[in-house]
């Protein structure tokens, strides 16, 4: 499955740059995150519960991000399995300057297998967009309002 | 397959429901047909921690013709309504719509308020709600509140209401007296779920167009309300070349997304055919009962 999107935020590349690496701003906005442990450079062991109304999910896997090119570049890796089923993905983030603040753009291709793939197909692409909107989100309004 | 554990709650009142709710909050689902949810709990994909089994609460079971519309308690069944000679009198686009609700066994057990809280972005009652501006009455701790379609249906599986309430009554106000109607969908087999569908509403004064609605699912996180194709038809004289239009309206108003069953772009595309479909339909409904 293959999803994309594009977001400005209200920071210079620099700063956001900082915060997409920043463990504690993935921290507060990947969605449904219960724990993040660094075990390495730049690589991560990741606890997600994630789902929506009464079909949640707990997930537990690895996340690195890798072919970093400061400021505007990397890449990030994503494999994860839970009791519903299994994820598996990549994505690439670039970084533009935009006006004052910074265009980002993010481009993903995930697989879903397993239990849940085969009952929720219908709805995990909409999910899938729906929770990388959230992140986004919640990381535009931390570099607006964190600083 | 077979659940994970829960703890079983079968209240005989609303209230005792609503008190288990209040208790349980979060923890708690609502068991009334079970369609969705059981499938669900048996593939381990929902584990709730307690189950409140609402089925013995027969005060919610009921379907009255009252100030323009049709109530229905929150656990009478699809299948009741589908048959009921007040819902054919009074509202048959939820007659019709009801008819692809799954199958007639899904229909046997399946609610009007199991469908509407569960938001199956695919559940035809959703859209039907929508459409005619619809409401349900919650009951919280602090007592019931009405809730119109447009603020329930929040995303995928997700509605406003709160985890300690209760939705006990879904409202469909009635098509006036004469309205044209048509509920038409795409699915890949019977009593699938469609990948898309349309139910519309045509009201006619002196041979214009009065009232317009057009509600669709599958094309969405949540039911939509194609309310820009309405606003293009009312005041206009039917025509194809008007239904051509609303058509695009309607391609412009959703934005589906796309599985292995069916690209976004398909969707998107038979949106706009079953609207036109539907109006032509509605319109021929007009003309039979005029």
């Amino acid at each position: 499955m293959k999803l994309e999107g594009t977001n400005t935020l209200p920071a210079p590349v620099e700063t956001v740059w900082k915060t997409i690496n920043d463990p504690e701003a993935l921290r507060r906005c990947t969605p449904g995150l219960k724990e993040l442990k660094e075990v390495g450079p730049d690589t991560y062991q990741a606890t997600l519960q994630i789902g929506v109304a009464a079909v949640k999910g707990t997930y537990a896997g690895t996340l690195a991000i890798t072919d970093k090119r400061a400021p505007a570049h990397y890449k990030i890796s994503l494999d994860g399995s839970g009791g519903a089923g299994f994820m598996k993905g990549e994505g690439i983030v670039d970084l533009e300057p935009h006006g004052d603040g910074t265009l980002l753009k993010w481009a993903g291709d995930i697989q879903i297998g397993g239990l849940i793939a085969g009952v929720g197909q219908r709805m995990l692409g909409g999910i899938g967009k729906m929770l990388i909107g959230q992140f986004f989100k919640c990381l535009e309004d931390y570099v607006g309002g964190g600083e | 397959m077979k659940p994970a554990v829960f703890e079983y709650f079968s209240p005989q009142t609303a209230e005792e429901a609503v008190a288990l709710l209040g208790e349980y909050g979060d923890d708690a689902k609502v068991l009334a047909g079970g369609q969705s949810l059981v499938p669900l709990m048996n593939m381990r994909l929902a584990r709730p921690a307690v189950v409140v089994d609402i089925n013995r609460i027969e005060s919610l079971a009921y379907i009255r013709d009252e100030d323009g519309g049709l109530r229905f308690g929150a656990l009478t069944r699809q299948r009741a309504a589908e048959r009921s000679p007040l819902v054919a009198a009074r509202c048959p686009l939820l007659r019709d719509a009801l008819r692809l609700v799954g199958h007639v066994q899904i229909r046997n057990r399946g609610t009007i308020g199991g469908s509407i809280a569960h938001a199956d972005p695919a559940a035809e009652l959703t859209a039907v709600l929508a459409a005619l501006d619809g409401e349900v009455t919650a009951r919280g701790p602090q007592g019931d509140r009405v809730i119109s379609a447009r603020e329930l249906f929040v995303t995928y599986l997700t509605t406003s209401l709160e985890p300690r309430e209760l939705l006990v009554e879904a409202r469909f106000p009635a098509p006036p007296h004469g309205a044209g109607w048509s509920w038409m969908e795409v699915a890949r087999r019977h009593g699938d779920f469609a990948l898309a569908g349309v139910g519309t509403v045509l009201v006619l004064r002196r041979g214009m167009i009065a009232d317009a609605r057009i509600g669709l699912i599958g094309v969405g996180p949540t039911p939509v309300r194609a309310a820009e194709a309405e606003r293009g038809l009312i005041g206009q004289s039917p025509s194809e070349a008007l239904w051509e239009a609303a058509a695009e309206a309607v391609r412009g108003a959703v934005s589906p997304d796309g599985d292995i069953h069916a690209s976004a772009e398909y969707r998107r595309h038979v949106a706009g055919v079953l609207a036109q479909r539907a109006l032509r339909e509605s319109l021929s409904r007009v003309q039979e009962a005029a």
